[in-house]
């Protein structure tokens, strides 16, 4: 009835709604197969991301332990150095293992610190929100 | 801990000996032994490989890449995406460095991992050597572009006089110990790797022969093809923190104020 210029098959009018509507389903299911393979799509995205955010986890774990031991080390290395060119055994040794300690520590604040800034900068400040596991849903 | 466990027992793959050094051509120069090992010959193979790797995958120079050519192009991507995520434009300048460090560590890991090479990255000499190539880098560029401004790395801003001077001598003991861990991590994970798949490769060539418990023989195997697939991961991971401390150190460089 109505006319036929805007679909397909302009050449009769009687089969314009069945076709209409069989149109309309290819569309919808078009439609269906987009957004599986968009979400298909994100969810691989969202995936690398993850295992990238995880291999950065772990980069930084193995970095941690010897950052802390590295300057105990050092700080201790300093002070024995120096207490056995002076000769006042253990004090020097005690102070720099001190400092040594602190310095790991603060080298570890530091570091923590510089991957939260990356990852709040990363998740525009929602902290943890970006970091799970592939399978947990969303 | 199972590397001294099995030193007790006879019979077994000491896990040790494939770190040992040997002489392939003595040589002695001013008294000093220069003599060609079998880890200068790795590096060699190393360095062989990664120019060759490299060379060979740019020789099309194809505005479409080839499989091997986008290979070389994430490699060089990757290195060039940490530099300026880490060290800004500026530390671009750097680049060669970096990403020649981290080509020569990934290749010498992969390489150890050809059962029967050398683990070159497994001797504290040349992990120490290449922390401080970046250690002396970072002090001498500094000191070049800054002057004695390049001494502000160790008086942070907004901390009060009284307690300056204890702070600088934690940030000085902070700076030192950064070539000290910077080459440990490396050499230690190395090293402790391959001590592991030797082990658990040396459990199973022991217990297949040990008549009745032949039966457990998978179980080492099994352990040992996991953390084959670990150490692969290990290997990528500790030239890619390397590389990244590498940055950060040379950020300091460039940005001595924080």
């Amino acid at each position: 009835m109505t006319n036929g210029s805007k679909g397909d098959a302009p050449e009769n009018g009687a089969p314009d709604p069945r076709e209409k509507e069989a149109l309309e389903r290819r569309l919808e299911g078009l439609g269906q197969r987009l957004d599986k393979i968009r979400s298909e799509e994100a969810a691989k995205a969202e995936a690398e991301e993850d295992a990238r955010i995880h291999s950065r986890g772990m980069a930084y774990g193995l970095r941690m332990a010897s950052e802390l031991v590295g300057a105990v080390l050092v700080g201790g290395l300093i002070g024995f150095g120096l207490d056995t060119l002076l000769g006042t055994v253990p004090w020097f040794f005690l102070f720099f293992f001190v400092l040594g300690l602190i310095a790991g520590i603060r080298n570890v604040i530091r570091g923590f610190e510089r991957l939260q800034a990356e990852i709040a900068a990363k998740t525009r400040g929602d902290i943890g929100t970006d970091i799970r596991n592939s399978d947990d849903d969303d | 801990m199972a590397s001294t466990h099995n030193g007790a027992e006879g019979g077994m793959p000491d896990p040790i000996h494939q770190f040992e050094i040997k002489r392939l051509l003595p040589l002695e120069l001013f008294g000093l032994d220069a003599s060609f090992t079998n880890s200068a010959l790795y590096m060699i193979i190393t360095v062989a490989v990664t120019f060759g790797f490299l060379m060979y995958a740019t020789r099309g120079r194809s505005l479409v890449p080839s499989r091997i050519q986008s290979l070389a192009e994430i490699a060089y991507e990757f290195i060039a995406k940490m530099v300026r995520d880490s060290a800004g434009k500026a530390g671009m300048q750097f680049f060669p460095l970096v990403f020649t460090l981290f080509m020569f560590i990934l290749i010498a890991n992969m390489i150890s991992m050809v059962p029967g090479s050398f683990t070159v990255m497994s001797h504290i000499g040349v992990t120490a050597a290449l922390a401080l190539l970046v250690f002396a880098t970072v002090i001498i560029s500094g000191l070049i572009k800054h002057g004695f401004g390049f001494l502000k790395l160790f008086v942070p801003s907004g901390v009060p006089i009284y307690v300056l001077p204890l702070v600088s001598l934690i940030e000085i003991v902070s700076f030192l110990s950064r070539p000290v861990s910077h080459s440990v991590r490396l050499f230690a994970n190395m090293l402790a790797g391959h001590i592991t798949l030797k082990v658990f490769g040396g459990f199973a060539v022991m217990l297949i022969g040990s008549g009745t418990y032949a039966a457990l023989t998978p179980l080492p195997v099994f352990m040992a093809i996991a953390i084959t697939a670990l150490e692969f991961l290990v290997s990528f991971l500790q030239a890619y923190v390397f590389a990244m401390l590498t940055c950060m150190y040379l950020n300091d460089a460039l940005h001595p104020s924080h």
